[in-house]
């Protein structure tokens, strides 16, 4: 089982994911600007930029969680936990990548949030109840 | 396996290092320029240094490599990795400062848990040395036997 070159990938993937999830949380400005009409009150802007940071944090919460799986060993070497994590992590990094240099509205953050930082957390939380109760090795 | 992860995380970031230097390089005052070139050329020299000298160490269980790699973590990069994280007026970007934040865990982890890598690494090798004595002084007490045999065969 060549589990050789998908460890290291996989941790790269989470590690871009996290980084561009720290990079738009620090400088989300210009995204919120472009999901508001032309001229907006302080109100609607708050309230938006409000509804990113949580989206923003609780993606960041779901990564760290991932993160402590994997390097924890639990799901560390499991090929198709890692298959699902790679892909969906990399893709996440390249869509945040358009995100953040197209400036695109905060509405289309929902999405990257739901394919790429919830679905892997949840097959995450699958894989560590299978391994603690179930006794699911590799 | 922190060492493992380091060792890939490490070209990623000198050239993240690299781009946001080059781009913020103008609007910097002299003084900035010239030591953030310089803590760069060193942070890069010092981080490859360590981690071969880490992993090395590891891999072979060779106590002089391992504590060169942690005294270099401790007093080199854990001050240098902080100057860069916590030091605003080198006008640090959102890009930089989340590259700094999974360096700095980094660093601080591996200051942690290679304290107490070494620490059992140095006594285990105590423990190999002092077993290692007791089979050697039972050599030396077999050769003292036989000298005395020889002893009394010729000075009958």
């Amino acid at each position: 089982m060549a589990v050789s070159g998908l460890v290291p990938a996989r941790f790269l993937c989470m590690i871009a994911h996290l980084v561009l999830t720290i990079v738009i949380l620090l400088s989300r400005d210009s995204n919120v600007k472009a999901c508001l009409p032309l001229n907006y009150s302080p109100n609607e802007y708050d309230s938006k930029d409000t509804e990113l940071i949580v989206g923003l944090s609780v993606a960041l919460g779901l990564l760290v969680f991932e993160l402590v799986g994997f390097m924890g060993g639990i799901s560390m070497f499991m090929s198709s936990q890692a298959m699902i994590s790679t892909t969906l992590h990399a893709s996440a990094a390249v869509s945040l990548a358009y995100f953040i240099f197209d400036a695109w509205p905060c509405g289309h953050y929902w999405y990257i949030f739901g394919f790429c930082s919830a679905f892997p957390a949840v097959t995450e939380i699958f894989v560590m109840i299978g391994s603690f109760a179930f006794n699911k090795g590799i | 396996m922190l060492l493992y992860f380091n060792a890939f995380y490490f070209p990623f970031w000198i050239i993240a290092i690299i781009v946001m230097l080059e781009a913020k390089y103008s609007s910097l005052s002299t003084l900035y320029q010239i030591i953030l070139v310089a803590i760069f050329v060193v942070m890069t020299i010092i981080e490859g240094i360590r981690v071969y000298l880490g992993y090395l160490g590891n891999l072979m269980e060779k106590v002089p490599e391992l504590a060169g790699f942690w005294l270099l973590t401790l007093l080199l990069q854990l001050p240098l990795t902080l100057f860069l994280l916590l030091n605003e007026a080198t006008m640090i970007t959102p890009f930089e400062r989340a590259m700094h934040i999974v360096l700095t865990c980094f660093v601080v982890l591996e200051v942690i848990i290679g304290y107490f890598a070494i620490r059992a690494m140095v006594n285990y090798q105590v423990t190999k040395f002092h077993l290692q004595q007791f089979t050697d002084m039972e050599r030396i007490q077999n050769l003292q036997f036989q000298n005395d045999i020889y002893e009394n065969r010729y000075t009958q």
